[in-house]
């Protein structure tokens, strides 16, 4: 088995000033270390309609209501920072929102993975001797001999598909055929329960427990932590 | 008369129909639709039969009519679908549930 950069391509290379952009970077970085009540509120801003940060506010009363941490409290200040980024990104047109949001979530799997292993790198793909090479690369790999792991990145459950877990199929059973050891998975900037209706649905004869499922609310597991 | 938990949830679960009407012109996501709405609205009528008659916490009230008034912008059927599984969570994070 081995790792090599996905063959350059038009779409590779729009993409890879998507993937540098500031914004895409800030966002990542809030939700690295956010709550997962944060990392909902960057969901919703991220898929509405409304730019009025008072109208987040409000639907989000356990971060900015009477109860929730006062400002200037590190909390607080993360949720207004996660609040005004992802206005930011919302503010863009549909194509470029939803490209930022994807960009967002393979941001954020490689921070998060890097707190816990590596080498982490993005956008790759992986080789099996006598095996045809998959043509589409990899979201975020972990490129460790005795323990690599091979990612997806979806912003929706919808996002869930066939070829996308058959994809990863293909990788876990290539390194199971070298006798070494692979995670493959799917993380999902969505809800747990919303992935699972989805992947029942997609999962064909891919294996139940073949792939493994990082929600919304699991992101912290990338990065070997339990949820803050 | 102050709403109750019960009152919030009869909201939530009318801005996912609203949602589910916008969703439908996505004609091969219908059976994802139906599914969404199947376990999101199943896991909002517990927390109405658990907790229904207490009175909406503070701050609740306000957060659930502006997430139903933002379930109702939603004029793309794509976004839509995103958005029924996010007004639930939103709903659950609302009210200190877990999704």
């Amino acid at each position: 088995m081995r790792f090599m950069d996905a063959r350059p391509d038009g779409r590779a290379v729009v993409y890879a000033h998507i993937q540098a952009d500031p914004l895409v970077l800030r966002c990542a970085g809030l939700l690295a270390d956010a709550t997962t009540t944060q990392r909902l509120l960057a969901r919703a801003v991220m898929n509405g309609e409304s730019l009025d940060p008072d109208t987040w506010r409000t639907m989000f009363p356990t971060l900015f209501g009477p109860a929730a941490p006062a400002p200037g409290d590190p909390v607080r200040d993360r949720s207004e920072a996660v609040l005004e980024a992802s206005l930011q990104v919302a503010d863009r047109g549909d194509q470029t929102r939803s490209q930022f949001r994807g960009a967002i979530v393979e941001a954020l799997t490689e921070r998060l993975l890097a707190a816990r292993t590596g080498p982490v790198r993005r956008e790759r793909r992986i080789l099996f001797d006598g095996r045809p090479a998959e043509i589409h690369p990899y979201d975020v790999t972990v490129e460790r001999e005795d323990a690599a792991e091979a990612w997806d990145c979806k912003w929706g459950a919808r996002g869930i598909k066939a070829d996308v877990l058959h994809q990863l199929d293909d990788a876990r059973r290539g390194a199971a055929d070298e006798s070494l050891r692979m995670l493959v998975g799917l993380v999902v900037f969505d809800a747990r329960r919303s992935s699972e209706v989805r992947l029942v649905r997609e999962r064909g004869p891919v294996a139940a427990d073949s792939v493994r499922l990082i929600a919304l609310e699991g992101l912290d597991r990338l990065a070997g932590r339990k949820p803050a | 008369m102050p709403a109750t938990i019960a009152d919030l949830i009869d909201r939530a679960i009318a801005g996912c129909d609203v949602l589910t009407v916008t969703a439908e012109p996505v004609e091969d996501e219908c059976q994802y639709v139906t599914d969404l709405g199947t376990v999101w609205r199943a896991r909002l009528r517990a927390i109405a039969t658990s907790r229904g008659s207490e009175p909406a916490p503070p701050g609740t009230d306000d957060a659930i009519t502006a997430l139903v008034e933002e379930a109702a912008r939603i004029g793309d059927p794509h976004r839509a679908i995103d958005w029924l599984s996010t007004l639930p969570q939103v709903a659950l994070a609302a009210l200190e549930e877990p999704g």
